[in-house]
């Protein structure tokens, strides 16, 4: 093993960064009184922000670190900006939601940053066990993010629930990882991979690890059937906790899936392939369907959120299909990550708004009438939901269309048109809040206060690049591919 | 490159932009925006239509740049003969669309004309693309302008209609983008012209199985918004909910997608498939003409029935479409911009009489014609016109659309003709029932005529159907090539008969349209004197024809005395690209 | 391959027949005299009986868990001193900077409020 270089530190430079903020947020925060903890939120941007720039600094360094446990390349270049971008825009907001819930709690903030501390390694590894810690450290500072509105029962169960099958799944991940280096001996997936490529070395029991990894690695991005977590979790976390939940662990993962399945497990072609397959096909429909009958808010979100998933395992298994032409399906799963956490993390932040105190109001009735109170407001509701139902113009809609390319490509039809099919079906959910908004007659319960700044400004920061990313995607196409180049 | 179709699509949205940052209360200068903004883009679209070049074969004013580069998209516009029309037609009814909701839209009027310049600008970019993307972002986009139309100021059951509307529309729209995408795999390009040279080169790299089923992804999506029967159950609720602006564009422009999605894709990217699947297209044609005939007979409410009707005149537009023979064609779609100007002036006129008594049952109605004389003479120009009256707009379309269809199959046209005596039927009913006899209801009584501003849209409305059923020529000879394309693609050969004369059957039809000609003073529609009597009642005129044989290559003159034709010109065309 | 499992077979064997063994050697040869305190379960020393859902500060928990937490970060010094002359300088430093981030967590509880036992 080579010794440890300075160079191994800078290539984790912008995870150094964020669990340095973090620590100091922490200790500064009992120093803080509570009215002044907002003053950490900008502490903890600029934190996020720094580690952007070192991510971008770092680009001229890359390469694998600490023995090939990490590896700085533009994959998790690619993932490290996006679970920034998701993080800065919680951080956005939540300044206020934590005000107006009389949560002065400034631990909130460093909890962010572990949390994308531990995604962010989760993405840059290249070592199961460096996954798995990456893992822990994420999933045990959302755990307890999950739980921070401490009065509320909901959030209680959310923290609880989360917690228990967190832990359960990520067993089931530590068996895989284990079983794995049992059958290869080896936990690098560099060295996997050219274990399980070599001529006729295929472990009998390979596939029980590859099922269990799976299984870990599932409950993340709540494919299904290990999504039941999810709705619960999303209702009852607080609602800017909720944007972070549904982007940063579930990106994370997607990043892991895509470097073990596609990277170091590649050679057990067949079963991933109908692996991905099948829990594609039943992360859509089941996430589509069930979200047709809900009426809360966040727990709509938190289906269509199931179902988005689906759609990004679509163009797994399209890249797993198209063998050695795997690039275009990995980049359009990039892409289509970028343009989800736009538009997921904005809608929650927004819906965390509207929702008022305590979070009164979350069913999609409690909007009606809002667009001739808050115009502003309700457009910028509208136009993620637009976006989320896939409509062009709009980031989602090339998203769509970018990994059904892949798909079609790859000759997956039948999973293509079940796709294209789902995405109809939501349209139908989605415009339940656009209905509620501007068709319906009456007073909007839900908070027609004006939106905050920080609100304001990561709302107007996602739409610019929902319309960016839907009307030119070609930058950020190459920027995809670029990421995806390297993996398979 | 010029940028005509770039301002064209996109002024409508520069004055939403404007009327975006008025403040809200200043509703007049709201409407004035707005109204300002279309009539600019009208006199725009009509600078086009007259700058159309009648002997550039293919596309014209094309402009292609390039947009995204993997996939490699375009923003690739282009019109031919057949967009040209489709595009005067919106521009034509948007502003009266605006115009007829001047007053009865009094509540959220910003974002009423808002989403009514976007929705032109939707409308506008539908019919330039020449992209596939391109085209399918317009499609797509242009629905949620439509959606919030219908769902904010419709009427009661308004969301139901608006999420029916929608839902519809987007079923077909997926099946149309996985079929693109297969387009785009097997092509490698998603630019149209390409796409039809690759699939009509030599070596086409879809299997005819592949294309039959294309064909009915494509097929589906503009089935629903024709719409075709039995897929039409969205339209009479949308048209009925929607507010007189919405069903003006609903009728006058929404369903003709449809249709034109036919004609640009279908037809010329399938041929083969049209061809097997025209029997059943051209059955399920007729049973809708029937079907809504039969339905609008029966309705209570006025909307409804002239929604019906609409199911019945696109049944006509798609039988003369899969006639595939230039009267079909031809009489299709020129009955698509007779029936977006009447049905629209229809649906006005239906709005008008809301506005006045707040119903549009038929039974509340009754011996209105003492009461409002001009509204009632308009009326009944615009239903005569809508029946297909000889003089009027209606008559040119459904003739050539029964003769297209007697020449394809006698028994099809012979039921489309039924359709027409049903027309009349239920039209005038609905005309005597509303307008005739005394006036029964007190609450008749003392309604206002015509203000200034109705008089004007009506006057507008009725001078363009009398000007495209006196005088079609200039309509017909800007669809002469497009026709021409499409026929050397799906039948080869008949688009010969486009200029050549003496299809199988007709000089029978000749015939008719002579006497009928000549009982109504139409002389348009006569045989031409002399040699060129053997040419169809479609042809150039002398003068036209006169100009083409000067501007023909040398070679083409003088093949055994007949002088150079259209005919020609799209293969050549074809050949050059 | 599997002969290298043998002797893990035979401790296996070994340590079952020990086990039974000196069950059933005490269960036959050893005197019985019960009693009620015999009979009743162990708990830890305190008595068994009474409600046990009795409420006692919830700052035992805290401390416990804070004592857990600390405890075992300071296994980590045991095998880092064995190795610690070959790591040289950059163990030293590496070790530093785990017991400050170990010591911002104490400052922080501290602050907290943690450590007060009457609050």
């Amino acid at each position: 093993m080579t010794p440890v270089q300075a160079l191994d530190f800078i290539r984790v430079l912008p995870e150094i960064v964020l669990a340095s903020c973090a620590i100091l947020v922490m200790v500064a925060e009992p120093f803080v009184s509570a009215r002044h903890t907002a003053a950490l939120a900008w502490v903890s941007l600029i934190g996020i922000v720094a580690a952007g720039a070192g991510n971008a600094w770092m680009r001229r360094f890359s390469g694998p670190a600490f023995g090939g446990s990490i590896a700085a390349d533009p994959f998790a270049s690619y993932f490290v900006y996006l679970l920034l971008l998701a993080a800065a825009l919680t951080l956005l907001g939540s300044v206020r939601y934590l005000e107006t819930n009389q949560v002065h709690h400034g631990e909130f903030y460093a909890l962010l940053l572990l949390g994308t501390t531990g995604a962010c390694l989760m993405v840059a590894a290249t070592e199961l066990i460096m996954i798995f810690i990456g893992l822990e450290i994420s999933s045990i500072s959302t755990y307890i993010l999950a739980g921070f509105r401490r009065a509320d029962k909901r959030s209680n169960e959310a923290c609880l629930k989360y917690f228990l099958l967190g832990s359960f799944a990520t067993a089931f991940l530590l068996y895989g990882i284990a079983f794995i280096y049992g059958l290869t001996g080896t936990t690098n997936l560099v060295q996997l991979s050219e274990k399980l490529s070599a001529p006729g070395a295929r472990p009998p029991l390979l596939w029980i690890a590859l099922i269990l990894a799976f299984v870990g690695l599932g409950f993340k991005v709540s494919t299904v059937p290990f999504h039941i977590w999810t709705p619960d979790v999303y209702q009852g976390a607080p609602a800017p906790v909720t944007a972070f939940l549904s982007v940063a662990p579930k990106a994370a993962a997607f990043a892991v899936i895509l470097r073990v399945f596609l990277g170091g497990l590649a050679s057990a072609g067949a079963l991933v392939f109908w692996l991905l397959w099948i829990s594609a096909l039943l992360t859509m429909c089941l996430g589509n369907l069930a979200a047709l009958w809900q009426t809360n808010i966040k727990r709509l979100l938190a289906y269509s959120a199931i179902a988005h998933a689906g759609y990004v395992l679509v163009g797994m298994a399209a890249a797993k299909a198209a063998g050695p032409e795997a690039g275009e399906g990995i980049a359009s799963v990039l892409f289509y990550l970028a343009a989800y956490a736009l538009m997921n993390v904005a809608a929650f932040i927004l819906v965390a708004h509207l929702a008022g105190a305590g979070e009164r109001y979350q069913e999609a009735d409690d909007c009606t009438g809002l667009a001739y109170q808050r115009p502003g407001v309700a457009a910028c509701l509208t136009l993620l939901l637009v976006s989320l139902s896939g409509f062009p113009a709009t980031a989602g809609f090339f998203a769509k269309f970018y990994v059904f390319r892949a798909a079609i490509h790859a000759h997956l039809i039948g999973l293509t048109l079940v796709a294209v099919l789902n995405s109809v079906v939501a349209v139908y959910y989605y415009l339940r809040v656009v209905v509620a908004m501007y068709m319906r007659e009456g007073n909007p319960r839900a908070s027609a206060s004006p939106l905050p700044w920080p609100l304001g400004a990561a709302l107007a920061l996602s739409l610019v690049g929902i319309f960016y990313l839907g009307l030119f995607p070609t930058p950020f196409v190459r920027l995809a591919n670029l990421a995806a180049s390297p993996l398979p | 490159m010029s940028h005509i179709l770039t301002i064209l699509t996109f002024l409508p949205l520069v004055g939403a932009t404007v009327v975006a940052f008025i403040p809200r209360t200043a509703t007049a200068k709201i409407r004035w925006v707005a109204l300002v903004t279309s009539l600019v883009t009208l006199a725009w679209g009509i600078g086009l239509f007259l700058g159309f070049d009648l002997h550039h074969p293919g596309l014209q004013f094309v402009e292609n740049y390039p947009w995204i580069e993997s996939p490699p998209v375009a923003y690739h516009l282009g019109v031919d003969g057949l967009s040209v029309l489709l595009l005067l037609l919106t521009v034509f009814l948007a502003p009266l669309a605006i115009l007829a909701s001047w007053r009865s839209i009094g509540e959220r009027v910003k974002e009423f004309h808002l989403l009514m310049l976007a929705l032109e600008t939707g409308m506008n970019g539908v019919f330039v693309a020449q992209d596939l993307f391109l085209f399918f972002v317009f499609w797509e986009a242009m629905l949620i302008p439509m959606y919030f139309l219908i769902g904010i100021w419709g009427h009661e059951r308004r969301i139901y209609a608006a999420v029916k509307f929608i839902l519809y529309t987007m079923l077909g729209s997926a099946l149309m983008l996985v079929a693109i995408l297969y387009l785009y795999n097997a092509t490698g390009t998603l630019e149209l012209p390409a796409i039809l040279a690759q699939l009509s080169g030599p070596a086409p790299p879809i299997s005819p199985k592949g294309a039959r089923w294309l064909f009915l992804a494509f097929f589906l999506a503009f089935a629903i918004k024709v719409p075709l029967f039995p897929l039409h159950t969205w339209l009479p609720d949308a048209h009925v909910e929607a507010p007189v602006a919405g069903s003006v564009i609903l009728a006058g422009v929404l369903l003709k997608m449809g249709t034109y999605g036919i004609l640009r894709f279908c037809l010329p990217l399938f041929p083969e498939a049209s061809r097997q699947f025209a029997p059943v297209i051209s059955v399920l044609a007729v049973i809708g003409i029937l079907y809504g005939s039969l339905v609008s007979m029966v309705q209570p409410d006025l909307k409804k029935l002239v929604a019906y009707s609409s199911v019945a005149h696109l049944g006509f537009v798609v039988l003369g479409i899969f006639a595939f023979n230039p009267m079909g064609l031809e009489g299709a779609i020129y009955q698509m911009c007779n029936h977006g100007v009447s049905t629209g002036a229809l649906f006005i006129l239906v709005g008008m009489l809301y506005d006045r008594r707040h119903t549009r049952l038929i039974s509340e109605f009754g011996g209105l014609s003492s009461v409002l004389p001009v509204l009632g003479a308009f009326f009944l120009f615009v239903t005569l016109s809508s029946l297909g009256l000889p003089m009027l707009n209606g008559f040119v379309g459904e003739f050539l659309i029964i003769l297209g269809a007697f020449h394809r199959r006698a028994l099809y046209g012979a039921l489309a003709a039924t359709g027409v005596v049903l027309a009349a039927v239920y039209l005038l009913w609905m005309y005597q029932r509303v307008f005739l006899g005394e006036v029964r209801s007190e609450k008749n009584r003392a309604l206002a005529d015509c203000s200034g501003r109705e008089k004007l849209i009506l006057t507008a409305m009725a001078a363009v159907i009398l000007g495209m059923g006196v005088y079609p020529q200039p309509f017909l000879r800007r669809l002469d090539q497009s026709v021409a394309e499409v026929l050397a693609r799906v039948q080869p050969g008949e688009e010969a008969a486009l200029v050549f004369g003496s299809p199988k059957g007709w000089n029978d039809a000749s015939r008719v349209a002579t006497s009928s000609a000549t009982t109504f003073h139409a002389p348009w529609l006569l045989p031409l004197p002399g040699p060129e009597r053997e040419r169809g009642p479609l042809d150039l005129t002398r003068d036209s024809r006169r100009e083409l044989r000067d501007a023909a290559p040398a070679e083409l003159k003088g093949i055994a005395g007949v002088a150079c034709t259209p005919g020609e010109a799209p293969r050549a065309g074809m050949n050059r690209r | 391959m599997l002969r290298d499992y043998l002797p893990i077979l035979v401790q296996l064997i070994a340590v079952s027949t020990v086990g039974a063994a000196i069950l059933a050697v005490s269960a036959w040869v050893g005197k019985r005299r019960p009693s009620r305190e015999k009979l009743s379960p162990y708990e830890c020393g305190s008595v068994p009986v009474g409600n046990a859902r009795e409420r006692f500060s919830i700052s035992f928990y805290l401390v416990g868990m804070l004592f857990i937490l600390f405890d075992v970060e300071a296994v980590f010094l045991y095998p880092w001193a064995v190795v610690y002359k070959s790591l040289k300088w950059f163990g030293f430093l590496e070790m530093f900077l785990y017991i400050l981030v170990l010591l911002a967590g104490y400052l922080y509880i501290w602050k907290k409020g943690a450590l007060d036992w009457t609050r």
